[in-house]
């Protein structure tokens, strides 16, 4: 009886009572910080240092949020703002720099294209957070510290962007087709602009989920170059929120939540995109 | 699939107009407002400070006199807002347009004198009769630029929970109380008998026991030659706080977090070393327990914690209307302001004599006169040189006690310890 | 498509379109020099923010650079690495970073190829359990770390309350944050919890590529589901092993965001009292930003690097070692 059963692929096993089992302890795991982040933001301090502890969302939601919002210091409307404005640069100009040095990888003919790419694919593996400090002096001398360009111009492209998209290019797009659009006349941009563009969204969508919520959710060197500014984006204001004399917990995961909200809301709308990409090899 | 493509490209066409008008066109209104912009006459000046300086109510009122300035409250945590000051200075751009700098940091800061507003050339001369000699000293630099006004000073007194000492046994007039320790010795045995008695922790933490002590010695983490001295005063108020520690009377609440915050709520201690400004902390963080605090004298006779000066530096774009306001803020009428609200004690003797200072009976402490008690302990001040390397000093020897009161390690070994990370300190 | 599948590029030339003229200038404009035109962007802001700062981080490490003190310039030699060698703040950071990378790593990646071998069958709604396990790979991980913050405080935590339900700590609860294994172990499970679901995606479309007869073929000796998984699954699907045990030791090496904010007082940069869970990023950055050196700071982050190429050489072959060989 097993052995029959196991002559199949795991694939092809239909998950049995235990593996939902599983699935469902696992994934209970997974939501319970950010629903635990939630009762908390809508509890009175009282709530929170219960004893055993309340696991139900309590009613101060709004009163909490009218406090993360009302601290001036803190400028947490302008940090979600800045956050969006951060992640939205940083994911059209990956897409858009990447996706172009994608296609001339897999299907424009130049000298020293595999060199190059071989040099996209080790630039892969520098851990770049290693070089904040000249970073620092580098936006520094350039007076951006403090502002929202030192933190939008070290994301502008990405190695991964580039080899993620000549991958997905060179398999999706036939190399007839390029030269077809070629022989009619048509001068590289146009290819780029009218047969690459509309056969890789698929990839945009990933490529650009993948980006926004790393951007969104980048926290040491916003935190370097951007705390203590009018400017915070909104992790170094989660950040702000909870260092000063008057931390209050509910008042810290409120902020947090809040925070948190647009990107469970992507992934809700993006899920199947962001799945994709990471299976398809995707850098943190 | 395609239809969410289509929608990613859409989001991506938007995306990309945003980055193009933040890098190309509007990089200017990125960098500017790091500190204050001027539109049509209109200013706005930027406040740095910590905790609450009881700004809120005078700010309102500053701007409804002057409509054309606007004034940012900014407050942060205390060892960040000197190390951002610090970090901006250096810069040269994105300080705030008024900083407030305490007396742990004052020497650091007026050691680079040319980076601040020398107040002197603003007039503020005039005012030097009004300080206690020492304050109006402390922010001066060695060649005599004067880079901030003083505002409060912190004095010393013990706030005390009455209810929890009636509970435990103990007297609870202050009168009585402050009879009950003449010493810190006689304080931890206070401390233990009210232990014993309520089965309660006596004090909140290590730190708030070390460093009032602390600010009563002579001397100390540094002398004025900037010579760090961990055998004179840091020893004896370390002694002290580990005494305490061993005792098992302490609830080991770091200060100033959270876990504090919900100690004064959940009774977890009954005593806490006051300076002025910290009954403006009791009262904001337990709002219920008005008239259950009042306030005897510090074991061991007067001594100050803290006590800040508002800064100007050079770089802000405003520093004409940053002094007009500074200099408002430290008229008599504001400064009593402040002490109602918050309690912080000002620096200028004449109003230890002011009737609305010495008369003043604060409700939530249990009408405790706060004018008389601050006022006689700060007037008769010696005041502590502070090194330049006094901030952080501090912090790692805080760490040490910290240590101890969790248990990571013996107090027999901390003194060594701490030495060891208060010279890795003073030569970070 | 992965990162062991890059293939090279046909090489032969076009037939050239017949030229003339202006028209010849642009043809060869538009095939000699706009590739290098489309790629350009990407070498020129790599180089300028990428490559640039990492090498001119070197540089700095040589120098005196002092933010609080700007007249100590000039070159300092080997003094900053010297510095390092005698500093004990270094070496317990290192410890710390390999004890909280060990701790975090080995179980994140086992729990994650089981969770991988779960997914991996024919499942109702396939799509929203892999969503579901995305959950906290999207979560910010400062928001996460606060909640894990308030979860692991020592007087009304919840970590302290289920523990209070098996009869541990009713008299004197434990201080996570107080020794040096229970903060490690607070930040592992952090990490833990961040990076499971991405890892097991990875896995699981490794797992979904094996060839279904090679199943078939091992049926015969009738292994169990948890023989299938250790004897065929996981040695075929090595590389992507690979692949997320050097992802994960860039990563756990460079750990900042869940020590920094799992601090009291996440301003001072103290990674607990002793400093007992003070990652290095942590350390450059106290040193940088706090302590305000930023040429020591810089000699750290070259040691880092050294120590990140040395640690991933060896996981990678040690991975290589045991899972058989090739």
């Amino acid at each position: 009886m097993s052995t029959r059963l196991l002559s199949r692929a795991p694939q092809d096993t239909p998950g049995t009572w235990k593996s939902y089992l599983g699935l469902t302890a696992i994934l209970l795991v997974s939501a319970f910080p950010v629903y635990w982040m939630f009762v908390i933001a809508t509890s009175s301090d009282e709530a929170v240092m219960k004893s055993p502890p309340s696991v139900v969302p309590g009613d101060q939601f709004l009163a909490n949020l009218r406090e993360v919002f009302g601290m001036q210091d803190v400028y947490f409307t302008a940090s979600l703002i800045n956050s969006l404005i951060v992640a939205l640069a940083v994911t059209a100009s990956t897409l858009f720099f990447c996706s172009l040095a994608g296609f001339a990888f897999a299907k424009l003919r130049f000298k020293g294209n595999n060199i190059l790419m071989f040099v996209v694919i080790l630039t892969l593996t520098v851990p770049n957070q290693l070089g904040v400090v000249a970073l620092y002096i580098l936006m520094g001398k350039l007076g951006w510290n403090g502002t929202l360009l030192a933190v939008i111009a070290p994301g502008l492209v990405s190695a991964f962007g580039v080899f993620y998209m000549r991958q997905f290019i060179g398999h999706a797009i036939p190399d007839e087709l390029v030269e077809a659009a070629r022989i009619d006349g048509a001068l590289t941009l146009r290819i780029y602009w009218t047969v690459v563009v509309p056969a890789i969204r698929p990839a945009l969508a990933v490529l650009g989920l993948l980006t926004f919520v790393a951007t969104w959710n980048d926290f040491q060197w916003p935190l370097i170059t951007l705390n203590g500014t009018d400017f915070p984006t909104s992790m170094v204001a989660l950040s702000d929120l909870a260092s000063g004399n008057y931390v209050i917990y509910r008042r810290v995961l409120a902020g947090a939540f809040v925070a948190t909200v647009p990107l469970v809301i992507l992934l809700l709308v993006g899920g199947r995109q962001l799945v994709r990409g990471i299976m398809e090899g995707a850098l943190k | 699939m395609e239809h969410f493509g289509r929608r990613g490209l859409r989001v991506g066409a938007a995306g990309l107009a945003a980055a193009l008008a933040i890098t190309g066109c509007s990089g200017q209104a990125l960098e500017g407002n790091n500190n204050t912009t001027a539109e049509g006459g209109q200013v706005t000046l930027k406040v740095n400070f910590w905790g609450d300086m009881g700004l809120d109510k005078l700010k309102a009122k500053y701007e409804a006199a002057n409509p054309n300035v606007k004034i940012v409250l900014n407050t942060g945590e205390y060892n960040a807002q000197h190390e951002d000051l610090q970090k901006k200075l250096v810069a040269g751009s994105g300080a705030p347009d008024i900083s407030a700098v305490d007396e742990g940091f004052i020497v650091q800061f007026r050691s680079q004198a040319d980076q601040f507003v020398n107040l002197t050339d603003k007039g503020a001369g005039a005012l030097e009769s009004k300080y206690l000699p020492w304050k109006w000293q402390a922010s001066k630099s060695t060649s005599g630029q004067q880079i901030g006004l003083g505002t409060d000073v912190g004095g010393l007194a013990m706030c005390y929970r009455t209810d929890l000492f009636k509970a435990a046994g103990l007297p609870t007039d202050r009168e009585s109380v402050s009879k009950l320790w003449p010493t810190w010795d006689a304080f931890l045995e206070t401390g233990k008998t009210y232990t014993s008695k309520s089965n309660k922790k006596f004090l909140d933490s290590g730190t708030n026991l070390f460093n009032p002590v602390l600010s009563q010695q002579p001397v100390g983490f540094y002398n004025e030659q900037e010579q760090l001295q961990m055998d004179g005063g840091p020893k004896v108020a370390f002694d002290i706080a580990t005494k305490a520690l061993d005792a098992g009377i302490s609830a080991n609440l770091a200060s100033f977090q959270p876990n504090w915050d919900q100690g004064f709520t959940k009774d977890q201690f009954a005593v806490l070393a006051c300076p002025a400004w910290m009954l403006g902390h009791i009262q904001k963080t337990a709002p219920d327990q008005a008239g259950k605090w009042d306030i005897a004298t510090i074991p061991g006779g007067g001594g100050n914690w803290g006590g800040s000066w508002w800064t100007i530096p050079k770089q802000g774009k405003n520093v004409d209307a940053a002094y007009k306001f500074v200099e408002w803020l430290i008229q008599p009428e504001q400064q009593i302001e402040v002490f109602k609200t918050v309690g912080n004690l000002p620096s200028q003797p004449a109003l230890y004599k002011d009737p609305a200072v010495l008369d003043y009976k604060k409700e939530f402490f249990t009408n405790a006169p706060t004018g008389q008690i601050f006022a006689s302990t700060a007037e008769n001040l010696k005041p502590q040189y502070l090194g330049k390397k006094n901030g952080p000093t501090r912090v790692a020897v805080e760490n040490v006690i910290n240590r101890v009161g969790q248990g990571g390690i013996k107090s027999a070994d901390a003194w060594a310890e701490a030495v060891k990370e208060a010279e890795k300190a003073a030569k970070s | 498509m992965s990162l062991t599948d890059v293939r090279a590029v046909r090489t032969e030339e076009p037939k050239p379109a017949p030229p003339n003229g202006a028209k010849f200038w642009l043809y060869r404009f538009d095939t000699k020099t706009v590739p290098y035109l489309l790629i350009a962007p990407f070498f020129i802001l790599f180089a300028i923010f990428g490559l640039f700062p990492l090498i001119f981080n070197a540089v700095v490490s040589l120098r005196h650079w002092r933010l609080d003190d700007p007249t100590l310039t000039g070159w300092a030699g080997m003094e900053n690495f010297t510095k390092l060698v005698d500093d004990s703040d270094f070496w317990d950071s290192l410890l710390n970073t390999f004890g909280i990378f060990i701790l975090s790593t080995v179980p994140q990646l086992l729990i994650a190829l089981m969770l991988a071998n779960l997914l991996n069958r024919k499942l109702r709604g396939a799509t929203f359990w892999r969503i579901g396990v995305l959950l906290p790979y999207v979560t910010p991980v400062a928001a996460s770390t606060l909640v894990f913050a308030v979860f692991f405080s020592r007087d009304y935590g919840l970590a302290n309350w289920f523990l209070s339900l098996v009869g541990f700590g009713e008299e004197q609860p434990l201080d996570w944050r107080a020794s040096t294994w229970s903060s490690w172990m607070a930040i592992a499970v952090m990490v833990n919890w961040k990076w499971i679901g991405y890892n097991a995606l990875l896995y699981l479309s490794a797992m979904q590529a094996i060839p279904k007869d090679v199943y078939e073929a091992a049926a015969v000796d009738g292994a169990g589901p948890w023989r299938q998984l250790w004897k065929i699954t996981v040695p075929m699907i090595q590389p992507v092993v690979l692949f997320t045990v050097i992802l994960s030791t860039i990563g756990g090496l460079q750990l900042f965001n869940e020590p920094m904010l799992f601090d009291e007082n996440p301003a001072l940069a103290n990674g607990g009292y002793d400093h007992q869970w003070r990652t290095i990023a942590q350390l450059i950055y106290k040193v940088g930003w706090r302590d305000l050196d930023l040429g020591y700071a810089a000699a750290m982050s070259w040691a880092l690097f050294l120590i990140i190429l040395v640690v991933a050489a060896v996981n990678a072959i040690a991975t290589r070692r045991l899972g058989g060989g090739k």
